[in-house]
């Protein structure tokens, strides 16, 4: 663990990225490519599944330290953190011996304890505890309840991995896509200079679009330089072919084609070595469909046929970036348009991959009338590209913006909050929001995490840190006091929810000091907003708000 | 409080037998004093008596009208029915526990402690008592000092590092005790040493009181230097204002003992928590509170909930003082 709790505790007392990512590429340079493959799989927030639980982990602090659960139940409320807390608890030790290695760690350490009665697991817990010097205590004690990532995403951990073998980050990506584990995959492979087998299906960074912010589009010009498209809402995605083989790719880089198996299948109407850019999307023979639709599908590596004919999908293409193994990035957008409209219009109509329209309007003003419709269309505004724009990676200002209707907003109070994670794990970041039924109690339709200030979120943390009335678990209920204007993209009627309602993408648009806790909104008046009524919300995987797949 | 030595009043603890208060708050005509801190040696009072050591920083406190008198530690005066005498406390510079004694029962009354080395102030004293009114700042497990030596180490290694970026090293820390502590640990011919004005306030007290102090430079509100590879030393009150300001490009750090917990330490916003505080760490407080023998325990200065309750579960007679006028030491 020598290296590795180094690397721990030298990023823990980092803020800046870029001498995050340094200080991350140094590891892997000088570490044992074996301690590089676990630090990797760690860092992308896997854990060893089954070696301890967490109640049980407690027990056994308790146990070797002598003090009685509510002592340590009291700790934990202090720190915020359970491996900090068990570290600070068992803390220093003189017997400790030779640092060892981080696999060593995992493989004497953490995996045996899977298969071990209770006894035998509070032994060699224990005894690792003796071998362990001070500062390995808080890497282990994370390492062996999961889930942390040390503020590293996984974008940052494949550049970080590039940079170490000089290597390009998006290779990188691919080679680490998907779930693998450090038995089947080493950090050679990873790092392989030969990027030939590689290169043909990975996917190419996603062009991103800028929020427009201001009121007017006008700032950019003639409405005939760009090309305006409505903005969908379903996950956006590469879809390849490539050799033959057809694969579908999400923005976090992670292979979805198994759940969309139609859509790689249409793939053999396509010409080889292609590259499309697009939005997956739920959609039936009436046309689109609601995003709730297609979370039916999300996540289910082989869907049935009964599933395949009921919760129908399309790709619906918008740009084109390799076409016969060629690179088409640098050609300009209305150039790629041309290009992907004589390959769309080669296949065949109600066809599950298609293209997304292009919206005419000689004016802005034209536009503006036109994008009031988008809430009945069931699409979230417009996309504007410019024509003569190259495809470029990331969020580059002045070539896709996106044109978002006006979000739905609502007044609520907070009813209670959570600390936060990370930096603010001492703040009181997390809120439960709540309005009124008809019968003027309160009902929580949302939680909402961000859109305040720092300066607003210490005022916050203090209020509710006065306020509070009562404790469950790591949630704190205050007195009703704090109002916040909501908004939120869209509203479910769900029979999960108390209140009867689920809202899309809830964040805080502003602090209402002005608003008292009985002049919050009511529920009838969201359960208004929603589309159809009628249609329940499904569980499925969490989409952000342009469509990305957030899967970790 | 149930005993005939002291008893709680509005203005703070109070021994009826003598007629005077310890750190008393409001105004008080007898006011004995732990140490200089202001949450404990507040202005306004009529008299004042403390261990010699502390006398000149109070008068740093209190200005020069204050009327105060001293006596070496260990000395014991008459006041009243009330036997007096004052010992270490291993806080700070002249800080002292004060033992008061009345018809054979004896009272201790802590201020702010720590049992472990530090050598800027006098050695912390155990004493002997029948009921002990402690501190309880750090009084939950997971506070556990690191050896002092250590924490020096990373404070030079820190400003080494910082030095080879050309960068300045910003540490806050308060301005009486953890300052001068600071201080004494540097090493020399890494850079020059900085050090706000409220720190130099105290600093020829410690010289004179024989604590090896570095040269320091005081640091007023507009000089413009090349503060790059230097020491800067500030007490926290000052993080945001303009005096830190103009020393651009610096990496911050602070001393305290919160800094132990990775939560506080962010919450402080700074490059680097060194933990090191003035005040006994659970460990400390067990081992001081089970050494005086105390058969009645009273717990202050901080949460003493779960101290309390942990050494109820022991067999010892503790509870928390209810002071409601409670002030939290500035060591936040
Ligand atoms: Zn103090
Ligand atoms: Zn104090």
């Amino acid at each position: 663990m020598k290296l590795f709790s180094q690397l721990f505790h030298d990023l823990d007392g980092l803020t800046k990225t870029n001498e995050r990512l340094k200080r991350l590429a140094e590891y892997f340079k000088e570490a044992d490519p074996v301690d590089s493959i676990w630090a990797c799989w760690f860092l992308s927030g896997n854990r060893v599944k089954g070696a301890v639980k967490t109640r049980e982990l407690r027990e056994f602090v308790a146990v070797r330290t002598g003090y009685p659960d509510w002592v340590i139940e009291e700790c934990y409320d202090r720190v915020g953190d359970l491996a900090e807390t068990l570290s600070l608890l068992i803390g220093d030790n003189d017997s400790a011996q030779e640092p060892i290695h981080l696999h060593q760690a995992v493989s004497e350490h953490i995996k045996p304890l899977v298969y071990m009665d209770r006894q035998d697991r509070q032994d060699a817990l224990s005894q690792t505890w003796n071998t362990l010097r001070s500062i390995d205590l808080l890497p282990f004690h994370k390492i062996l309840t999961g889930g942390f990532r040390m503020g590293i995403s996984k974008g940052n951990l494949c550049k970080a991995l590039g940079m170490a073998g000089g290597i390009d980050p998006a290779i990188v990506a691919q080679r680490l896509a998907g779930s693998w584990t450090p038995d089947e995959l080493s950090l050679q492979e990873i790092l392989n200079p030969d990027e030939t087998e590689s290169r043909l299906c990975r996917p190419f960074p996603f062009c991103l679009a800028y929020p427009l912010q201001e009121e007017s589009p006008g700032i950019l010009g003639d409405p005939n330089d760009w090309q305006i498209e409505w903005k969908w809402d379903g996950i956006r995605a590469q879809l390849i072919k490539s050799e033959g083989k057809a694969m579908i790719w999400s923005r976090g880089d992670e292979s979805i084609g198994d759940a969309f198996p139609e859509i790689l299948e249409a793939t053999k109407l396509l010409p080889d070595n292609v590259c499309l850019d697009g939005e997956i999307l739920a959609w039936g023979h009436e046309g689109l469909r609601s995003f709730s639709r297609l979370q039916k599908r999300l996540g289910r590596k082989s869907p049935t046929a009964s599933m395949l004919k009921r919760e129908p999908v399309r790709f619906q293409a918008y740009d084109l970036l390799s076409l016969g193994g060629e690179d088409l990035r640098d050609l300009k957008m209305e150039r790629r348009r041309e290009k992907l409209e004589r390959l769309i219009s080669s296949l065949p109509n109600r066809f599950p991959v298609s293209i997304s329209d292009v919206v005419e309007g000689n004016s802005w003003k034209d536009l503006e009338a036109l994008r009031e419709e988008s809430r009945d269309r069931g699409v979230e505004g417009f996309m504007l590209k410019k024509k003569d724009s190259c495809y470029t990676p990331g969020r580059v200002k002045g070539t896709w913006y996106k044109w978002k209707i006006d979000p739905y907003l609502a007044d609520m109070v907070v009813v209670s909050a959570q600390l936060g994670h990370g930096k603010r794990s001492n703040l009181y970041t997390d809120y439960t929001l709540a309005v009124r039924n008809e019968d003027g109690e309160l009902v929580v339709v949302a939680k909402a995490y961000s859109g305040l200030t720092d300066k607003e979120i210490k005022e916050v943390d203090k209020i509710i840190r006065g306020s509070i009335t009562g404790k469950f678990g790591p949630v704190r209920s205050v007195k009703p006091n704090l109002v916040f204007e909501i908004a939120f993209e869209g509203v479910q009627i769900s029979k999960r929810h108390k209140s009867g309602v689920a809202l899309r993408f809830p964040r805080i648009n502003r602090w209402r000091r002005d608003k008292a806790p009985d002049q919050v909104d009511e529920v009838a008046i969201i359960k208004g907003y929603a589309n159809d009524p009628t249609r329940q919300e499904e569980d499925g995987l969490k989409v952000d708000e342009d469509g990305n797949l957030l899967l970790f | 409080m149930r005993c005939d030595v002291l008893e709680m009043r509005p203005e703070g603890i109070y021994c009826p037998g003598g007629d005077f208060f310890v750190d008393p708050r409001g105004s008080v005509p007898r006011a004995v004093i732990t140490h200089a801190h202001s949450d404990h040696a507040r202005s306004g009072h009529g008299h004042y008596l403390c261990a010699n050591s502390c006398k000149p920083l109070l008068r740093v406190r209190l200005g020069a009208s204050a009327s105060i008198e001293s006596i070496p530690y260990g000395d014991s005066i008459q006041i009243g029915d009330a036997r007096v005498s004052f010992h270490p406390a291993g806080h700070i510079l002249g800080s002292a526990q004060i033992r008061i004694e009345v018809k054979g029962e004896v009272w201790v009354v802590s201020g702010d402690y720590k049992p472990q080395a530090d050598r800027t102030c006098e050695a912390f004293e155990l004493v002997k008592c029948h009921g002990f009114i402690s501190e309880c700042t750090f009084g939950l497990p997971v506070y556990k000092w690191p050896e002092e030596e250590l924490i020096h180490q990373q404070v030079n290694q820190w400003w080494k590092a910082n030095a080879e970026d050309d960068r300045p090293s910003l540490i806050f820390a308060y301005s009486l005790g953890k300052a001068q502590r600071i201080l004494a640990g540097l090493e020399s011919g890494i850079g020059k040493i900085f050090a706000h004005s409220a720190v130099c306030s105290f600093l020829e007290h410690y010289k004179s009181a024989g604590v090896d102090l570095p040269s320091v430079i005081k640091l007023g509100d507009k000089e413009k230097e090349h503060f790059g590879g230097s020491m800067i030393v500030a007490p926290p009150a000052v993080e945001d204002s303009r005096w830190a300001q103009r020393i651009r490009n610096c990496r911050k750090g602070f001393a305290s003992g919160w800094m132990s917990i990775r939560g506080a330490r962010r919450r402080r916003n700074v490059d680097r928590g060194f933990v090191l505080s003035d005040h006994a760490d659970w460990p400390g407080l067990l081992e001081v509170i089970k050494g005086t023998e105390a058969e009645v325990v009273k717990l202050t200065h901080g949460n003493g909930d779960v101290l309390a309750r942990y050494l109820q579960e022991m067999g010892i007679n503790a509870s928390v003082l209810n002071e409601s006028f409670y002030v939290r030491e500035e060591e936040s």
